[in-house]
């Protein structure tokens, strides 16, 4: 092989090896984490622990979702976690307020408390939506200023407690349930993620949302509707977030005003680890899902192996650094 | 209310055309904050209390440290979410500092205090260090950055401390510098104005303040025309993290222990007062002055709604709809501007 050639191909395995960790690093850097957890706790990789990351990454798959989706069109959502905590104390009111009233209807209530949920995810997107896109202020202050509104609605409403005796029925409905041996949660979350990939990939107002994101100034000229599918994006968003919210309630069995406590943050640092980009443009429901997985299985592998709570804390702060170093470095790679 | 002050007289001279210039000038801020303090000293009477008036006066002047800071941060496009992990780790760091060096020689008080207070700042040095130079050389997003500076500093301040607050810190501290009243007024607020003034001239008068605007404005411009701009982006964070630092001094000295969780809302908060003045959080816009203005609001804002008893969640449902509203008539406000000039 003459000189030349020889480093055209030095260059070429470079940057293939360069694009292949763009693609599959964090995939990579799941497997070497878990490796490095069954080496000081062999249970990390005991099926009943692999099962149990399972179900946990998916209330965080939903949650990073739902974040991606606003990410997508470069903005974020900070009221997430407040809208999750409003969320579990209504639809909790409404089912257990129903059912007492009237125990021999209990389908009925389990519904209404579905739509209680729905409708509050659905107002609350709005609200963002609205405030972002019509009003023009920005995402950060006008999620901050939900978060607020959330929080309060959410701590008035409940008295600051959590609110028992949510129907079992409803724990089994949406927890403790399987469909064809799959727990309940894991199929919810398959669910929304096949949904939201079709959504982002097959219809206008997905694929738009990429343009939106990637550079507003070109959607607008090409005549989208940008307002209207910004606001869009906010109300998916919120609407998932009241799904996952929905199936928290169902695993703690009673509706909880803290429930979202950190449930921003983590679904945003999912999504971003996962490889969604803050810069717009950029992100897909297989990368929130991984993102998710990620996380859970680090929060899951530090918990088996001990490492104090305070710790994990700082650890996951170094992740999220790097996460976001390893993507602008990725967008050189592009 | 010094700028309402200076809108309205040549407002009086110039008619209507010029009042509507002067408010948009001066926004509507400072009108809100006289109704406000109007309508409180008519209706209110606990609130000209002496007591009353104090404890105001040192929540804002410690929102107002910390919000300034913010500030610069916010004028060069960036974010700080770290602030308040910030306050809560110099908190600590401090409180320990000078508990084991007063313990190790009990008679040396001023070593200890000054050691304490060196290690407080040099708390929020660091972690500036650290954002500033996250967003300029590795080009991070500021949100991210920050967020796991925040992430790392909490659990650094949560591990020193196991969650448990901090004592022994000199007593001349807490009574001479953290409860002092200096002629009159509680300490505070000379250690806020001083800094205020401080940004104020550096905003306005040296070049400094003017890199640190143009690079918010336009970072290509800026390095084009010859700017440093990783250095300023970098010294932005870092005033950004040793103001807040500062802030939790005054804190700490107040409380008379180190806490871990002492910041409260104070991250948020201070973004909202830097939001609320009209500081522009796509970068390159913000003034000192209707900083301070807007946390001497928000903090007479939520002492009204305490003496009114309002309940704390609605007082939080409140504070949000007002940032909000605050933000989206300032936007219809510009909005007007342009329309006008363009027509």
């Amino acid at each position: 092989m003459s000189e030349p050639a020889a480093r055209a191909a030095g260059v070429g395995t470079g940057r293939a090896v360069a694009g292949f960790m763009a693609r599959y690093g964090l995939i990579v850097a799941l497997v070497v984490m878990e490796a490095g957890f069954a080496i000081v706790e062999p249970l990390v990789l005991s099926p009943g622990n692999l099962l149990n990351i399972v179900q946990q990454t998916s209330y965080i798959a939903v949650f990073a979702t739902a974040q991606m989706v606003v990410i997508l069109t470069r903005g974020f959502d900070l009221s997430l976690g407040t809208c999750v905590s409003t969320v579990s104390v209504a639809a909790a009111l409404v089912m257990t307020g129903m059912v007492a009233a009237n125990p021999a209807n209990l389908p009925l209530a389990l519904v209404m408390g579905v739509l209680t949920a729905l409708g509050i995810g659905i107002a609350v997107g709005l609200f963002n939506g609205i405030c972002i896109s019509v009003l023009r202020v920005n995402a950060f202050v006008t999620t901050l200023g939900s978060f607020n509104i959330c929080f309060g609605i959410a701590t008035t409403i409940s008295d600051g407690r959590p609110v028992f005796d949510v129907p079992k029925e409803f724990s089994e409905l949406m927890y403790s349930g399987t469909i064809l041996g799959v727990p309940a949660p894991v199929v919810i979350a398959i669910v929304v993620l096949i949904g939201i990939h079709l959504m982002l990939n097959w219809t206008v107002f997905g694929r738009s949302l990429c343009l939106i994101g990637g550079n507003p100034r070109a959607a607008a000229l090409a005549g989208l509707p940008s307002r209207r599918y910004l606001t869009m994006a906010y109300v998916v968003c919120s609407v998932l977030a009241a799904i996952g919210a929905l199936m928290l309630t169902a695993r703690t069995g009673s509706g909880e005003p803290n429930l979202g406590g950190n449930v921003t943050l983590q679904s945003i640092a999912a999504a971003v680890i996962g490889g969604v980009s803050l810069r717009g443009g950029v992100g897909s429901a297989y990368a929130a899902a991984l993102g998710a997985l990620f996380v859970t299985a680090l929060s899951n592998g530090m918990g088996l192996a001990r490492i104090d709570g305070y710790i994990q804390q700082i650890i996951l702060g170094c992740v999220i650094i790097a996460a976001i170093f390893v993507d602008r470095l990725r967008s050189g790679v592009r | 209310m010094t700028s309402a002050a200076l809108g309205a007289s040549p407002a009086a001279k110039g008619g209507a055309a010029a009042l509507g210039r002067a408010l948009r000038h001066v926004g509507f801020l400072p009108a809100l904050l006289i109704v406000l303090i109007v309508l409180l000293v008519l209706f209110e009477p606990r609130f000209m209390g002496m007591f009353n008036v104090f404890n105001v006066l040192r929540n804002s002047s410690a929102l107002m440290i910390v919000a300034s800071g913010q500030m610069l941060v916010l004028v060069v496009g960036g974010f700080d979410l770290s602030v308040g992990a910030v306050i809560a780790l110099t908190s600590v760091v401090t409180a320990k500092v000078m508990a084991v060096m007063l313990e190790a020689s009990p008679d040396e008080i001023p070593m200890a205090i000054a050691a304490g207070i060196a290690a407080g700042m040099a708390c929020g040095f660091i972690t500036g260090l650290i954002n500033g130079a996250c967003v300029a050389l590795l080009r991070i997003s500021p949100f991210m950055v920050t967020l796991g500076t925040s992430s790392i500093a909490t659990g650094v301040a949560l591990l020193l401390t196991n969650g448990i607050p901090v004592y022994g810190m000199p007593d001349t501290f807490v009574k001479d510098f953290g409860r002092a009243i200096w002629f009159g007024l509680p300490m505070p607020v000379y250690v806020s104005l001083f800094i205020l003034v401080l940004v104020w001239v550096m905003q306005r008068q040296t070049t400094v303040g003017r890199y640190i605007h143009a690079i918010g404005g336009n970072v290509q411009a800026a390095m084009v025309s010859g700017v440093n701009t990783n250095f300023y982006l970098i010294l932005a964070y870092t005033l950004c993290g040793m103001l807040a630092s500062l802030t939790s001094l005054l804190l700490t000295a107040r409380l008379g222990s180190g806490q871990a969780t002492m910041s409260g809302n104070l991250m948020l908060e201070s973004i909202a007062a830097g939001v609320i003045a009209g500081v522009s959080l796509r970068g390159g816009v913000g003034r000192v002055e209707m900083v301070a203005l807007s946390a001497l609001f928000l903090s007479i804002l939520t002492n009204a709604m305490n003496l009114l008893k309002i309940n704390s969640k609605i007082q939080t449902i409140f504070m949000g709809v007002i940032v909000v509203a605050a933000v989206a008539l300032d936007q219809l406000a510009k909005r007007r501007t342009r329309d006008a000039r363009e027509s």
